[in-house]
C-alpha cells in the first residue's frame, strides 16, 4: 500500500463542500463574446465590411512602397535635424506644460482626494469631453485660430496628455490604500491639506510615470501634427509623402522610432528610481 | 505643562485651548447603525473623567472602532449625542468639526502614515488644524509649528529620523511616528484603536508604555481599544467591555477577572487572548 493509498481514507472523512461549476458560465460567455465579434462584420445587420479579397488583390501595389522604406535614403538626414528638433522640444514643452496642469486636476477627479461627488463628476465630464476630440481636430483647428507652427502643436499636445494623464493618475489614486486619510481627518485636517501634505507626494509615482508615457505619445503624435500645419517632423513627412520619396520617409520613421526607444529606455530607468 | 492645568473648565462655545487642561468624555445614548443595516453601537451611554486612562475591550466587530471614531466625529452616531470637554461633537460640523478634532489626537492599528514622504512631514499633519490652509498649501510652516512638531518627535525617541521616510521605519518606529503626530496637535484627549495589534510584543509593550507616560505626564485623557486581557490590566486604570455594540463591563481594570473577560468576549479566555512575555 502506498502513502496516497493510505492517506485516501482519510479524505472522505472531510465534509468538502461541492466544488462549484463555473465552466457553463465561461462558456457561455465566451460563445457570447465570440458571436457579438462575428456579428460585427456582418454587413447585413449594420456590421462592418472586410474584404479580405482585396487583401489578395491589391497587396502587390503597396509592395514597392514598403521596398523602398525598407531601403531608406539617409541623404535626408541632414533635412530631419531642425524638424526632429522641434518635435522633440514640443513633446517636451507639451508634457511640462500638462503635466502642472494634471497634478491639481487628478487629485479633483479622484475619490479618496476629492469625497465632494458634484466637483468630481464635473471635473471628470470635462476631461471625458476633451478625450472625446481626437488630437487631428484640435490641430486643425487650432491651425485656424493661432496660425501655422508649433503654437497650436503644443497646445494640442497639453489638451492630449492632460486628457490621458489625468484619467490614469486618478484612477491610479482611486485604487491606492488611503488609509493615511484617517490620520489627517482626525487631525482636523481639511481635504486640501490632506491632499497637499499626503495624497500628492503618495501619487508622485503614478504621476510622473504617466508624464514620462506622454511624453513618449507626444512624439508619435506630432509627426502626424505637422500634417495639418502645427509644426514639427510632420511636416516633413507630409513633404516627403507628397514627392513620393518613400525612401526618405523610412529614414524619418527609423528615426523617430530611435527617438521613442530612447525615451522609453530614459524613462524606464526613472521608474525604477521612482519606486 | 500639565501642572499649569487651572480648575477652569472650559464654555462650550468660544474655542478653547487644550492647555487649559484633559477633558471628560460623554457619550449619552449613542447608536451608531451603517448604511447597510449593521448595528455597531447600541444605546451606549458613557462617562469618562478628564485624566483617565480608560482600556475599551472587545473582540474584533464589538464595536469598539466605532465607537472611538465617534469620540472625534469620524464616524457621526444615528442617534445620541457625544461632548468631549467643550465641544459636542455630534453638533459640530465642517470647521468648527475640525478644530475640535485638532484637540483630539488619534493613533491607529495600522500606523496610517504617508509611507512615500518624510516623518516630519507626517508630524506635520498634526498641526493641520492649527495652520492655515495656504500655508500648508505653499509648504510654509511658522518656526512654533516647526518647534512643536520636533520636540514631540524627540518626546518618544523619533528625533535622529525627522528627514528620513516614514516607509522605511519599522512597525514600532512608525506607530511612535504616529504618536508624535497625534502628540504634535496639543491635544487633551487621546484615542488609540489597537494601536499594538500589529506590532510584536516587546514593542507592543513599550508603545502602550508611551501612552501611559502620556497620561501621566502630559496628563491627558487616554481611550485605548485593545482586545488584549494582560494589556488591559497592566496598562489601565479602567476598563470599559464591548460585545456586539453593548456595553458589559465597566470597571477597574486591573482587578477584572478571568470571568469578567469571559463575559466580554462571551466565550472562555483562550491562549490568544493575553499577549505574554514583558
Amino acid at each position: 500500500m502506498t502513502a496516497a493509498d493510505a492517506a485516501a481514507p482519510a479524505r472522505t472523512d472531510l465534509a468538502i463542500p461541492p466544488r462549484p461549476r463555473t465552466w457553463p458560465k465561461a462558456v457561455v460567455v465566451g460563445a457570447a463574446l465570440v458571436a457579438f465579434t462575428v456579428a460585427t462584420t456582418i454587413p447585413a445587420i449594420g456590421g462592418v465590411e472586410i474584404d479580405l479579397a482585396s487583401i489578395a488583390r491589391n497587396w502587390t501595389n503597396g509592395l514597392d512602397r514598403i521596398g523602398q522604406m525598407l531601403t531608406p535614403d539617409l541623404s535626408i538626414l541632414p533635412r530631419t535635424w531642425q524638424p526632429l528638433l522641434e518635435t522633440l522640444e514640443m513633446a517636451l514643452v507639451g508634457a511640462a506644460i500638462s503635466a502642472v496642469l494634471a497634478v491639481p486636476l487628478s487629485l479633483w477627479a479622484a475619490r479618496p482626494t476629492n469625497p465632494n461627488g458634484v466637483t468630481r463628476r464635473a471635473v471628470r465630464f470635462v476631461l471625458n469631453v476633451v478625450r472625446a476630440v481626437p488630437d487631428l481636430v484640435y490641430a486643425t483647428v487650432l491651425v485656424a485660430m493661432v496660425g501655422v507652427g508649433t503654437l497650436p502643436g503644443i497646445i494640442t499636445l497639453i489638451l492630449f496628455d492632460v486628457g490621458i494623464v489625468v484619467k490614469l493618475v486618478s484612477e491610479a489614486i482611486d485604487s491606492a490604500d488611503a488609509q493615511y486619510m484617517e490620520a489627517g481627518r482626525a487631525a482636523g485636517g481639511n481635504q486640501t491639506q490632506i491632499n497637499r501634505v499626503t495624497a500628492l507626494p503618495q501619487s508622485w509615482p503614478a504621476i510622473a510615470s504617466q508624464v514620462l508615457y506622454s511624453l513618449e505619445l507626444n512624439v508619435r503624435i506630432s509627426a502626424i501634427l505637422g500634417l495639418v500645419g502645427a509644426g514639427g517632423i510632420g511636416r516633413l513627412i507630409d513633404e516627403m509623402r507628397g514627392f513620393y520619396r518613400y525612401d526618405a520617409l523610412g529614414t524619418i520613421v527609423l528615426e523617430i522610432l530611435i527617438v521613442v526607444i530612447a525615451i522609453e529606455i530614459a524613462s524606464n530607468l526613472l521608474r525604477k528610481r521612482l519606486r | 505643562m500639565s501642572d499649569t492645568a487651572a480648575a477652569r473648565r472650559p464654555e462650550a462655545g468660544d474655542h478653547v485651548s487644550p492647555a487649559s487642561g484633559p477633558w471628560p468624555i460623554t457619550l449619552d445614548n449613542v447608536t451608531v447603525r451603517y448604511p447597510n443595516g449593521v448595528v455597531a453601537l447600541k444605546d451606549v451611554s458613557l462617562s469618562i473623567g478628564a485624566g483617565e486612562m480608560v482600556a475599551v475591550v472587545g473582540l474584533s466587530g464589538s464595536g469598539k472602532s466605532t465607537m472611538i471614531r465617534t469620540i472625534n466625529g469620524l464616524v457621526q452616531p444615528t442617534q445620541g449625542t457625544v461632548t468631549v470637554g467643550p465641544h459636542a461633537m455630534t453638533s459640530l460640523k465642517g470647521a468648527a468639526l475640525r478644530r475640535a478634532r485638532g484637540d483630539i489626537g488619534m493613533i491607529f492599528q495600522s500606523f496610517n502614515l504617508a509611507d512615500r514622504t518624510s516623518v516630519y512631514r507626517n508630524a506635520m499633519v498634526g498641526r493641520f488644524s492649527h495652520t492655515p490652509t495656504w500655508r500648508t498649501l505653499l509648504g510654509i510652516s511658522t518656526a512654533e509649528d516647526r518647534d512643536i512638531v520636533m520636540r514631540a518627535l524627540a518626546s518618544v525617541g523619533m528625533l535622529e529620523k525627522v528627514w528620513g521616510r516614514a516607509g522605511a521605519l519599522s512597525g514600532g518606529q512608525k506607530q511612535r511616528v504616529a504618536i508624535a503626530r497625534a502628540l504634535a496637535q496639543e491635544p487633551a484627549v487621546m484615542l488609540a484603536d489597537e494601536p499594538v495589534a500589529s506590532l510584536d510584543p516587546p514593542t507592543a509593550h513599550s508603545v502602550m508604555a508611551d501612552l501611559a507616560d502620556i497620561n501621566a505626564d502630559r496628563g491627558l485623557t487616554v481611550l485605548v481599544n485593545l482586545h488584549l486581557m494582560d494589556l488591559a490590566r497592566q496598562y489601565t486604570t479602567r476598563m470599559i467591555g464591548l460585545r456586539a455594540g453593548e456595553v458589559v463591563y465597566d470597571g477597574p481594570a486591573a482587578s477584572a477577572t478571568d470571568a469578567d473577560f469571559e463575559q466580554i468576549y462571551g466565550r472562555p479566555v483562550q491562549q490568544r487572548d493575553r499577549l505574554g512575555e514583558k
